[in-house]
């Protein structure tokens, strides 16, 4: 695997700011952006369900495996140098569920936290 | 030649030998290790090797330079020997906590290296086309 596609929300202040973040990252594996549902995303992978692109971070590895909610980021942080160590420890059986419930909770609330004084001032 | 003079003269010896042994045990074993680290870079692995022996002398012998003073005068034999055991002592304490963090510093090195080859910790939900680059 040699570079990964992060479809993501380009609506939301969070989303923003985590791939400014991430861009700033050294990385392992490269990592693309595309906003989700656009016509590029719609053009590299006709196939894909592009409405459940919009509920949640979705992730395509270039050799078509797709990753989707809580797994897309595990994926995003094995992604980084610094990182790679988290993805494995949140990945193990005993932190998974938590890893799970706390993404989705994240995510499912992106506009409200992105709505927060604290971030919004980080995201303009 | 007092005996104050002699406990520092033996306590130098003891612990100059103490170093140059730990470092070349460190040298001679940890080089394996190194030339997994760099994915058989040879030339690399000696060089940081070498570096990793200069920085563990420069430590430990300031060290053992620093802590020379006795404070108070030895007069009998007796007392030598337990100055030399308090000296000797702290020195061995010294280079097994710098010798213990060089085999920290070394498997991290192994670790994050041997991480860069390890596939992703997640299976993918499912499979797509992939549409390819003119």
């Amino acid at each position: 695997m040699f570079s990964l596609t992060v479809l993501y929300d380009p609506e939301c202040g969070l989303c923003r700011r985590a791939h400014e973040w991430l861009a700033e990252q050294a990385k392992i594996v490269d990592l693309h952006f595309v906003p989700c549902a656009s016509d590029e995303a719609r053009r590299r992978y006709p196939q894909l369900n592009h409405d459940l692109t919009k509920k949640d971070l979705t992730l395509v590895s270039d050799d078509g495996g797709v990753y989707f909610g809580p797994k897309a980021w595990l994926m995003v942080l094995w992604s980084l140098v610094r990182y790679r160590e988290w993805a494995y420890r949140l990945a193990t059986p005993e932190l998974l569920p938590t890893t799970k419930r706390v993404v989705s909770m994240i995510s499912q609330n992106r506009y409200q936290i992105s709505r927060v004084p604290v971030v919004n001032r980080l995201t303009r | 030649m007092t005996i104050g003079i002699t406990t520092y003269l033996i306590y130098l010896a003891v612990s100059i030998a103490l170093t140059i042994w730990v470092a070349r045990t460190l040298h001679k074993n940890g080089r394996v290790f190194l030339v997994d680290v760099f994915h058989g870079n040879e030339a690399l692995a000696d060089s940081v090797n070498h570096l990793l022996v200069v920085g563990f002398y420069l430590i430990n012998f300031g060290y053992v330079t620093l802590a020379l003073k006795l404070g108070y005068v030895v007069t009998t034999a007796e007392q030598s020997i337990e100055a030399l055991s308090v000296k000797v002592g702290m020195v061995l304490l010294v280079l097994g906590g710098m010798h213990f963090f060089n085999l920290f510093i070394f498997s991290r090195m192994r670790r994050r290296s041997v991480q860069h080859t390890q596939p992703p910790p997640v299976a993918p939900d499912a499979f797509t086309a992939v549409h390819q680059e003119a």
